[in-house]
């Protein structure tokens, strides 16, 4: 009955020493004491852990003697019968201890010592416990895992979205568009609900958009001219311009012109930004040197580089009138087929102001006439109709030639041959008046031959007052009478005309027909801040403001002007007879503008 | 010394072999990345693009080539470092310059966004950037600062000296704590078994373990030390005496864990985010072209 220890120690260089000793004892104590049988130097253990006894031949009996087990094949027991032939592994802390049998029947414990004294003594790779690896994923991992993602989430999953859409596209702007990370900035206002259609306008891939895609909605636009003389018109583009260019032939891009060049989208929510005027001025700027037929001047910039206003103005009037534009410089004169001084109207004193005063009660008129008491804007506000005789001139410039039971009968205005007509007709139905001796209440003069002059005088002029017609047509129309002293009137033979005759009176309600000119944006001024119809004595006077006038306020693109004015203020590229388009922006920041220096002098 | 002349004689005319990667030739290219930056804002300026600055002007056409071109170099570093080499296109001028063009990469693609953001693949790409670019500059300050913070905590000691030193006080405590009770071994044990490398990465950052089972070993074996006097004799006194070396000798291991984690944990950003922005820039060059 003797147990044989086989305790097992490594050398420094890693080489085993087998210490062999044999304790003739039926039971062995093991503990960390040192007074144990088996001592081992283990914390983990109790100074006196356990009992090992013989219990035959073949058989010991391993018992837990404090409240710590031990460890059997892997599993923690207090208390263990082994079968020495079969063998057993028993494991106490950090210490290993093998049971098998000798040939003389003896049972051998085989005591290693497994783990080390502690953590920091275990085996360490130096270059991975000092730094970070373990403690994050490796920087492989996740630079493949993030290029993957991004790979995928922001490139197969857009293309395969393009690729796999239906070709009867139900979405809505409120589906998830696989491709709309790739959208550089949300549409404009206007383009709204295509949001995330990206295929409406870039119909292919690799191909950029072309014009043909904004007309199958846009339809009607036309070209600002022909293409052939835009070309021509357009400037040699600077450095910047030719590396543009080239990247855009390179790629296949279509060339200068196209729709997208000036209307820019993706460019952020809300309205459509105006066109700059850059697009403008590539061509406009510099157009006299390439287009040498032009008749337009060159125009860069509208504060510093802009021809004068050349306005449509009549130059000969009458049935047949010519038109032809001048420019403002030139104070050209326009004979309007009116005899009409503003300055007369407006004063401040004399017949006009007096009459105005008078007939506050009836019109609705100041101390003196306004601009407004003959001139009524249209109903869009943008211009002015033309003055109307009967609304705006007849409440002074009456008429009337006859009152029958309180009816006052007028002359027709604007018809010179009713007029004649009726003048003719009152003198044929009316007499002269009548004289006291015939009944008449005039006072009645002594003597016969005074009774005979009485009738004679008034048979005579009775017999002979349809002929007095005539004069009185001739009155009203020369110099003195009604219409003489507003209109250009030829008389009869003159010209071979068979009657009088009222030359036309042009009142255009537009002389800018290139330019937009909107009256209501300028409702804040006061209309003799433009135009000078107070001092104007001649009729034929242009009062239009020119070019200086409008700059006292309006300033290139990028001036500092009080209003910044770019080209598509008031020019249209895709000319027509409507406003040129603005952007909403523009429209509600309409604010009072400061007064000017005129108005602030007066 | 015959094998060094040559060396000498290659090396750039006003470089010293001291010089870091940042001063490197009177720190030419901070000053040539400078110059390109100035130009490139002053061109911003001077050029008028209608009808705004954007990517798809022809500068920003300009200033994104370059942009990818820079990018596309300033990963090629990754190789680069792997062949050290001397003289004109040095390691360290190839750093120099990965550095300084790197930091002007900022206002290249900066002006080529023409600032306009969005929640989109395009600013993706310039997100990461940022992110890379940042990293790097954390990157340079903790280069700048940290070596000599290392150096005076380390004492003289390697790193492997230091792990010596940690194993020799275990194996003291172990064999001191030998006559024990078992639930005071325990308290020993627990110091014994508390992993130097273990915590996470806050705790390695931060250099805060407050689990620390040292500190709560000795803390806990003062409650029997306390009251006693130390007589020379007692086996807890001398524990004490080792736990408190131990501690000491931990505070300067995690020392130097936290100064190493900071020296590497920005490349951890900087490595994997680049190969990330690579693929945004793929796909933002792609997405451009295809819907054109």
């Amino acid at each position: 009955m003797s147990f044989l220890l086989r305790q097992i120690s490594l050398t420094a260089d890693g080489r085993d020493i087998v210490r062999a000793a044999t304790l003739a004892k039926p039971q062995l104590s093991l503990g960390r004491a040192a007074e144990n049988d088996i001592h081992l130097p283990d914390l983990a253990l109790e100074p006196d852990h356990a009992r090992i006894e013989q219990i035959d031949d073949r058989t010991i009996r391993v018992r837990a003697t404090g409240t710590l087990g031990f460890e059997l094949d892997g599993r923690t027991i207090r208390s263990a019968t082994i079968d020495t032939t079969k063998g057993a592994e028993l494991r106490f802390g950090g210490h290993r201890i093998t049971v098998s049998r000798d040939d003389d029947g003896a049972a051998i414990l085989t005591i290693r010592r497994v783990d080390a004294v502690s953590e920091a003594s275990e085996e360490k790779e130096e270059a991975r416990v000092f730094s970070l690896v373990g403690l994050l994923p490796s920087k492989r991992l996740t630079a493949w895992a993030m290029a993957l993602a991004i790979l995928i989430g922001f490139l197969a999953i857009p293309i395969w979205s393009y690729a796999s859409r239906p070709t009867d596209d139900t979405r809505n702007i409120f589906t998830v568009a696989g491709d709309k990370s790739w959208s550089s900035g949300p549409l404009s206002q206007a383009h709204h609900a295509l949001e995330g259609k990206c295929e409406t306008c870039h119909q292919k891939a690799f191909v950029s958009v072309r014009d043909s895609a904004c007309q199958t909605c846009h339809k009607d636009v036309h070209d600002h001219a022909p293409a052939t003389r835009i070309a021509m018109a357009r400037a040699e583009p600077g450095f910047g311009g030719k590396l543009l260019g080239l990247v855009a032939a390179t790629f296949g891009k279509p060339p200068e012109g196209a729709c997208v060049d000036c209307h820019r989208e993706h460019e952020g929510a809300g309205p459509m930004q105006p066109t700059p005027q850059a697009f403008c001025t590539d061509c406009h700027g510099t157009l006299r040197d390439r287009l040498k037929d032009t008749k337009l001047g060159n125009a860069a910039d509208f504060g510093t580089d802009h021809p004068q206003f050349m306005p449509l103005i009549q130059t000969i009037a009458g049935r047949h009138p010519r038109f032809s534009r001048a420019s403002l410089d030139a104070k050209p004169m326009e004979d309007n087929g009116l005899k009409f001084p503003h300055a007369v109207h407006l004063s401040k004193t004399g017949g006009v102001a007096r009459m105005a005063r008078t007939m506050k009660g009836q019109a609705d008129y100041g101390d003196v006439l306004a601009c407004k008491d003959c001139h009524k804007p249209t109903a869009d506000g943008v211009r002015f109709l033309p003055v109307n005789m009967e609304r705006d001139c007849q409440s002074c410039h009456s008429l009337a030639f006859e009152t029958i039971g309180g009816t006052v009968r007028t002359l027709r205005h604007g018809q010179p041959e009713q007029v004649i007509a009726d003048l003719r007709a009152y003198f044929r139905s009316t007499t002269p008046a009548t004289p006291l001796a015939l009944g008449g209440m005039a006072r009645r003069r002594p003597g016969d031959y005074a009774q005979g002059r009485i009738y004679s005088a008034y048979f005579g002029a009775a017999a002979a007052r349809p002929s007095r017609a005539d004069d009185a047509i001739r009155a009203v129309f020369s110099k003195g009478g009604a219409c003489y002293d507003c209109h250009t009137v030829t008389p009869p033979q003159a010209n071979g005309n068979a009657s009088w005759q009222v030359t036309p009176v042009n009142q255009p309600m537009r002389y800018m027909m290139n330019g937009w000119f909107d009256h209501k944006a300028h409702r804040t001024e006061s209309c003799e801040s433009c135009h000078a119809a107070p001092k104007s004595h001649d009729a034929r006077q242009l009062l239009l403001p020119n070019l200086d006038s409008c700059r006292t306020c309006h300033g290139g693109e990028k001036s500092k002007a009080d209003v910044p004015s770019g080209c598509a203020m008031c020019h249209s590229y895709h000319v027509d007879d409507g406003a040129p388009w603005t952007p909403a922006a523009r429209k509600i920041k309409e604010k009072p503008h400061k007064p000017r220096a005129a108005d602030r002098e007066t | 010394m015959a094998t060094r002349a040559p060396a000498r004689a290659r090396r750039v005319k006003g470089e010293a072999l001291h010089d870091g990667f940042l001063r490197y030739a009177g720190f030419r290219w901070l000053k040539i990345a400078t110059l390109f930056s100035v130009v490139a804002m002053v061109s911003y300026m001077l050029v008028d693009v209608t009808p705004r600055h954007n990517g798809g002007s022809w500068y920003g056409y300009t200033m994104g080539t370059i942009g990818v071109i820079l990018i596309l170099w300033l990963t090629l570093l990754g190789l680069r470092k792997r062949a050290m080499t001397r003289g004109r296109w040095s390691l360290k001028t190839w750093t120099s310059a990965h550095v300084y063009l790197g930091l002007s990469l900022i206002v290249i693609a900066t002006l080529h966004t023409g600032f306009q953001m969005g929640w989109n693949v395009h600013t993706l790409a310039y997100a990461l950037m940022m992110l890379v670019i940042l990293s790097g500059i954390f990157g340079i300050t903790v280069y700048a600062t940290i070596p000599s913070a290392l150096s005076n905590n380390r004492a003289e000691m390697t790193q492997g000296q230091m792990l010596d030193a940690l194993r020799a006080i275990d194996r003291q405590l172990h064999d001191a704590a030998q006559p024990l009770p078992h639930d005071q071994a325990a308290l020993v044990r627990q110091s014994l078994d508390q992993a130097p490398f273990g915590g996470g990465l806050v705790a390695r950052l931060s250099g805060r373990y407050p689990r620390c089972g040292t500190a709560r070993a000795q803390t806990a074996l003062r409650h029997w030390t306390g009251d006693h006097p130390d007589t020379g004799q007692e086996p807890l006194e001398k524990i004490d005496a080792l736990l408190e070396r131990k501690l000491a000798m931990l505070a300067r291991l995690r020392r130097h864990l936290k100064l190493k984690a900071l020296l590497e944990i920005w490349l951890y950003v900087h490595v994997p985010v680049t190969f990330a922005l690579l693929a945004a820039l793929t796909a933002h060059i792609v997405s451009v072209f295809f819907y054109w």
